[in-house]
């Protein structure tokens, strides 16, 4: 009898330290935030620039600053791969908005849905509509972006172009006209890299000959990869590939820029890291050094792909998370991180004067174009889809079969339920 | 009292045999018993994933399936760059160990020389190699130095490929092999024992060559299309390196064993009238019988596991290198297909068995006539 | 079937000379024994006959034809090793047949050449095997056998018993002895052992320091030795080497040595007055029934320090004055430490050595 007393008191005290704790750590949050990235090199500070403003904001929290090195997250996403299967999550952690995080992690139920934050933070007006529908499914939004890039970009040098006496190219058929007669120069129209820049290039070939409607019914599965229009999307890329270089695939994408530099090539199409990479690594100014358009045949268009963070099931501390996410989502979150890392912020109303020149222009044209997801940077299709690509495109490159490759897509596309 | 040292014996070795059986057989088994599952796709990563039972189904789509193709690439890589570094690694490091067992000037330093890429990690050595290979760079331009054109050859992306079949006559190709085994073994035993060399080898051998020849067109295909594979020259960088790498390794192995056999030994051979060449092929070579086999084991099995050389040098995607175990990596963690990156797992494990196990055999028997 | 001739052979490591000036000539048939102490040159000289070794200096002639450049297999020679170096990889067969494949011998006149030495071998049952599974009497024939399968004009032993345990040894030496007496092939033998140079050579060349001390039959070295060394190593125990002044007096000559003088007969190269060392082998000191047969003058008395019986002989050490001799007596002798022995000394076999030079006086 005695002991059932002190049971009964023990739980009722345990319980109240559950009602309570949460409630008092509200203002002043403790305890340790691990997050997750695998930013490591170059964006090192800009992720720094983060973790100093949420601990101003949160001085008792230990920041563990948790990042696996290796573009693209190649090593990090297997690590967190691992640790969310052995049941042991990050607090937080970085993953490509869009399908990448909603095919591996949100079908998987292990996100918390982040619609409470949104509306909490009025991010859903913050942030551009396309965006969120991008980000989020029918049953919630599922991470926090923190930077917008854009992947439909081609990049040149002003000065050679005016050498060369051409233009940036509006669409393919004017770069089709110019090509040939750069070629004949011994210069490279196009400069490509290895494999996993044919594949962006690809998508920025496919959104110019499928429209910005046909590029989302290909995600939507309202739009068959061998349908008529997805083969003349293969066809129009083999088309360009001929007037790539043919050691692309021993290339990094950075010597592929460092062609259009040399002007040993003529253009590029790449993400607009393209854009720091030439300003700060090669000391270009933008504008003058370096210019830009959207890739051809898709102005108005802004193909986008973002790093975001997320909220996994079971982070141990997920009130210190939802405030760090609060952070990302903030106006000043992202001016402080945006212009370090070379990218331009998610929300529309964002302070561009810290901003470059480049940024400037890019989230001018964020605000106002039509906005379209990514594949080769995860933002339209999972994991899966994407692994599969690449043996996809690796055919292609060695076969140029526009009618096999788009017969390929679709039976991966099957595979991993896209549009599903 | 030898009871009691038995019982002392397993009591010592028990801890070891629980941790191998749990932590090596028992992973084995699960790996096994997951390649057998569906496991992968879409909610692959839940909490409880749902595996069900699929029988050889990830097997059967690796090897005929539509997407296998990437992977059974790799596999013929594989087999052709453990072909070509066991040849090159042995080949090159017999070659310098013969020349410092002639203990030229400055022996020491050369050992060392030659030792030294072993202690660089394949990240290091993939770096190097990377650059050196480059397109406009490094090997290709050395011909400059010399006043000649530079070299065009794109050692790491080159889409050209050799030694080319059709993975639809798999079966066909494969009988052509026992054949052709079955009858260089008859000749080679028809010396000693004819009429068993020519019952056991040269007949079935000669039967099966000629009915897969007539009859050939009647079997399965293993594809359902033409998909050809072959030697991807890309895969040559790669060797290179790995060879770079592995020779010094093998010279040191051999060169601990000639300086092993007594100097009496060369001297007696010597006088028997022997060459150099030939005391190194009749006396010293077949006296090192246990190091090549050594030194075959742990470079093939180098080859076989080899990930982060390749991953250094031309990244995860390059398909004309790809290798199994990039595969497997890249469908487990990268596409989530746990459960098909569990079966390449495990087609690896058995292709190192069949290293492994005749050796085994070997050495078990070796020692049970002593 | 083959003369080999050394003319003033020498061999450097570096700066150090290890042989000098050796020069020897070996008739055909003849079985040379190069015995000396460790360290004395002879190996070096077999390998230098056998072409393991390059010569620093001088010639060696095989049959007349120098064979300074000539390389080991063209020589002519076969060498059994000390460690038998038999290739463990290959069955008793193939080490033997070994020789004659590099040849390019036919594959019939292989087997009947190795069937033949491993019948006169004895070694038929064992061809299969390999020689990890041989005794070492049975390496040490396998050795043997590959030398003999190529009917060499030279055969070279490099300590070839020496591995061998004392009993087997004795045999083996006598097989060997049998052996040579039927082929009759030229054998140069190197040996540290004394006794097996006497009992095998037909010629011994005794080695000290890289230097050719004497060369002569077993007999000649035994009674004659050219020197102190010679006279020291051959002999077993050694010669007792012991101080002594002579003195050619008008009523004959005289040796005296340990406090006691003895009339002998010196040498021609002695002087009245030399000092000398007066060399006494231990088979010339005799004792009770023998003594009858010396000159009352060579009788002595020793004091007995120790005896040991060694079967049928004794070993004796006495003191004569201040010195030790040793001797070795006929039958079994009983002597208790301290007792007093009455001794002879034959004077007839002593030696005389320079004490500056070493050499023998004569």
């Amino acid at each position: 009898m005695k002991k059932t007393i002190v049971a009964m008191l023990v739980a009722m005290a345990a319980m109240l330290l559950l009602v309570v704790g949460p409630a008092q750590s509200k203002g002043h949050l403790s305890g340790q935030l691990e997050i997750f990235s695998w930013w490591a090199g170059d964006e090192g500070p800009a992720l720094q620039a983060l973790i100093d403003l949420y601990e101003k904001a949160h001085p008792n929290v230990e920041v563990v600053n948790a990042t696996v090195t290796g573009g693209s997250g190649v090593n990090a996403k297997a690590v967190l791969k691992t640790r969310m299967l052995g049941g042991e999550p990050p607090d937080s952690f970085q993953v490509h908005a869009g399908q990448e995080l909603i095919g591996t992690w949100v079908k998987a139920d292990r996100m918390e849905d982040l619609t409470f934050l949104f509306k909490e933070q009025g991010w859903m007006e913050a942030f551009p509509e396309g965006l969120v529908e991008l980000i989020g499914t029918d049953a919630g939004i599922w991470s926090v972006p923190v930077n917008i890039h854009r992947s439909n970009v081609i990049w040149y040098v002003p000065a050679n172009l005016d050498k060369w006496g051409i233009k940036a190219p509006e669409s393919w058929d004017d770069f089709f006209a110019v090509a040939p007669k750069i070629k004949e120069a011994g210069v490279v129209p196009l400069a490509l890299a290895q494999n996993w820049t044919a594949n962006h290039l690809w998508e920025s070939v496919a959104l110019a000959s499928l429209g910005p409607d046909n590029w989302d019914a290909l995600w939507t599965g309202k739009l068959a990869f061998d349908s008529p229009e997805g083969v003349k999307a293969w066809e129009l890329f083999g088309k360009v590939l001929e007037f790539t270089n043919d050691d692309a695939s021993s290339l990094s994408w950075q010597q592929a820029t460092d062609m259009v530099v040399d002007g040993r090539a003529a253009f590029n199409v790449m993400g607009d890291w393209a854009a720091g990479y030439m300003s700060t690594t090669k000391k270009l100014a933008p504008g003058s050094g370096f210019g830009w358009a959207a890739a051809p045949g898709t102005g108005g268009e802004f193909m986008f792909l973002a790093d975001s963070f997320g909220l996994p099931k079971g982070a141990p501390n997920r009130d210190n998370v939802v405030a760090w996410l609060a952070l990302l989502g903030s106006k000043e979150g992202s001016d402080a991180f945006n212009p370090l890392k070379g990218s331009i912020s998610a929300r529309t109303d964002s302070d561009l004067s810290v901003y470059n020149d480049y940024a400037k222009s890019a989230s001018a044209d964020f605000g106002k174009d039509r906005i379209v997801g990514s594949l080769a940077h995860g933002v339209t299709a999972n994991e899966g889809f994407m692994n599969d690509f690449a043996s996809v495109m690796e055919m292609f490159l060695k076969s140029r079969n526009a009618e096999a490759a788009g017969k390929a897509a679709q039976q991966i596309a099957m595979k991993n339920g896209i549009g599903k | 009292m030898p009871n009691r040292d038995r019982i002392k014996a397993f009591l010592t070795l028990l801890p070891s045999m629980i941790l191998i059986g749990v932590f090596v057989y028992g992973f084995i088994g699960n790996t096994f018993w997951l390649s057998l599952t569906d496991w992968g796709g879409v909610a692959a990563l839940a909490e409880n994933p749902v595996r069900n039972y699929a029988g050889l189904t990830n097997y059967k789509e690796l090897f005929t399936g539509f997407l296998g193709g990437g992977f059974r690439q790799d596999l013929v890589n594989a087999v052709y760059y453990s072909v070509m570094l066991l040849a090159g690694a042995i080949g090159t490091g017999l070659i310098i160990a013969i020349l410092l067992d002639n203990k030229p000037r400055g022996e020491a330093v050369f050992r060392t020389i030659f030792l030294y890429p072993m202690s660089l990690s394949f990240i290091v050595t993939g770096t190097i190699w990377r650059w050196l290979l480059a397109p406009q760079g490094g090997v290709n331009i050395l011909p400059t130095y010399a006043g000649l054109k530079p070299l065009e050859f794109k050692w790491l992306s080159s889409t050209g490929a050799i030694f080319e079949f059709n993975w639809q006559n798999l079966l066909l190709i494969g009988l052509y092999i026992v054949a052709a085994v079955l009858i260089v073994a008859g000749l080679m035993a028809i010396k000693q024992d004819p009429p068993r060399a020519l019952k056991r080898f040269l007949l079935p051998g000669i039967a099966i060559g000629l009915a897969t020849w007539l009859f050939g067109d009647l079997l399965p295909k293993a594809l359902f299309m033409e998909e050809t594979h072959g030697f991807n020259l890309a895969t040559i960088g790669i060797i290179m390196a790995t060879i770079w790498q592995y020779s010094g390794y093998t010279m040191a192995l051999y060169l601990a064993g000639f300086t092993g056999i007594s100097q009496d030994l060369r001297d007696a051979s010597m006088l028997d009238g022997a060459t150099t060449a030939q005391y190194y092929r009749y006396i010293a070579l077949p006296m090192l019988k246990p190091i090549t086999i050594s030194a075959v084991i742990i470079l093939s099995h180098i080859s076989l596991k080899m990930f982060d050389l390749i991953f250094a040098m031309t990244g995860p995607d390059n398909a004309e290198t790809g290798h199994p175990a990039l595969n497997m990596y890249l469908t487990t963690f990268r596409a989530n297909d746990f459960a098909k990156g569990a079966a390449i797992a495990i087609i690896l494990f058995l292709i190192a068995a069949t290293f492994i196990i005749p050796y085994l055999i070997s050495s078990y028997r070796q020692r049970s006539t002593r | 079937m083959a003369q080999v001739e050394l003319v003033d052979v020498c061999k450097r490591f570096g700066a150090t000379e290890v042989v000098h000036d050796a020069n020897l000539s070996i008739d055909d048939n003849e079985f040379i024994v190069l015995v000396g102490p460790s360290g004395c040159g002879k190996s070096t000289i077999l390998r230098m006959i056998a072409g393991l070794e390059t010569i620093s200096g001088g010639e060696i002639k095989i049959n007349g034809r120098r064979v300074n450049e000539v390389m080991p297999k063209d020589r002519d020679v076969a060498m059994v090793f000390q460690n038998y170096a038999l290739y463990p990889h290959m069955s008793v067969f193939e080490n033997m047949a070994f020789s004659l494949r590099m040849a390019r011998l036919g594959k019939d006149e292989i087997h009947r050449k190795v069937n033949k030495a491993a019948d006169i071998l004895e070694l038929t049952p064992y061809l299969q095997r390999k020689p990890a599974a041989l005794s070492g009497g049975q390496r040490q024939r396998v050795a043997m056998g590959r030398a003999i399968v190529r009917s060499p004009s030279v055969f070279l032993f490099d300590e070839p018993l020496s591995n061998l345990d004392a009993q087997l040894r004795t045999q083996m030496r006598m097989e060997l002895k049998k052996m040579h007496l039927k082929m009759k092939t030229t054998t140069i033998y190197v040996t540290h052992d004394q006794i097996e140079a006497m009992t095998l050579a037909d010629r011994i060349v005794i080695l000290k320091d890289g230097m050719v001390q004497q060369v002569g039959t077993p007999v000649e070295v035994y009674e004659k030795p050219d020197n102190r060394f010679v006279a020291g190593f051959i002999g077993n125990p050694p010669t007792n080497l012991l101080p002594a002044v002579v003195s050619r007096g008008s009523d004959g000559d005289e040796i005296s040595f340990c406090g006691v003088t003895f009339p002998v007969t010196l040498p021609a190269g002695c002087k009245d007055q030399d000092q000398v060392l007066a060399g006494i082998r231990p088979d010339s000191i005799k004792r009770d029934g023998a003594l009858a047969a010396l000159p009352e003058q060579w009788l002595i008395d020793g004091k007995v320090v120790v005896s040991e019986i060694v079967g049928s002989q004794s070993l004796l050490e006495f003191t004569m004055g201040e010195a030790s001799v040793i001797a070795e007596l006929e039958g079994r002798v009983p002597a208790a430490p301290g007792q007093t022995m009455k001794l002879g000394l034959n004077l007839e076999n002593l030696l005389l050595f320079d004490p500056e030079t070493e050499q023998a006086i004569r």
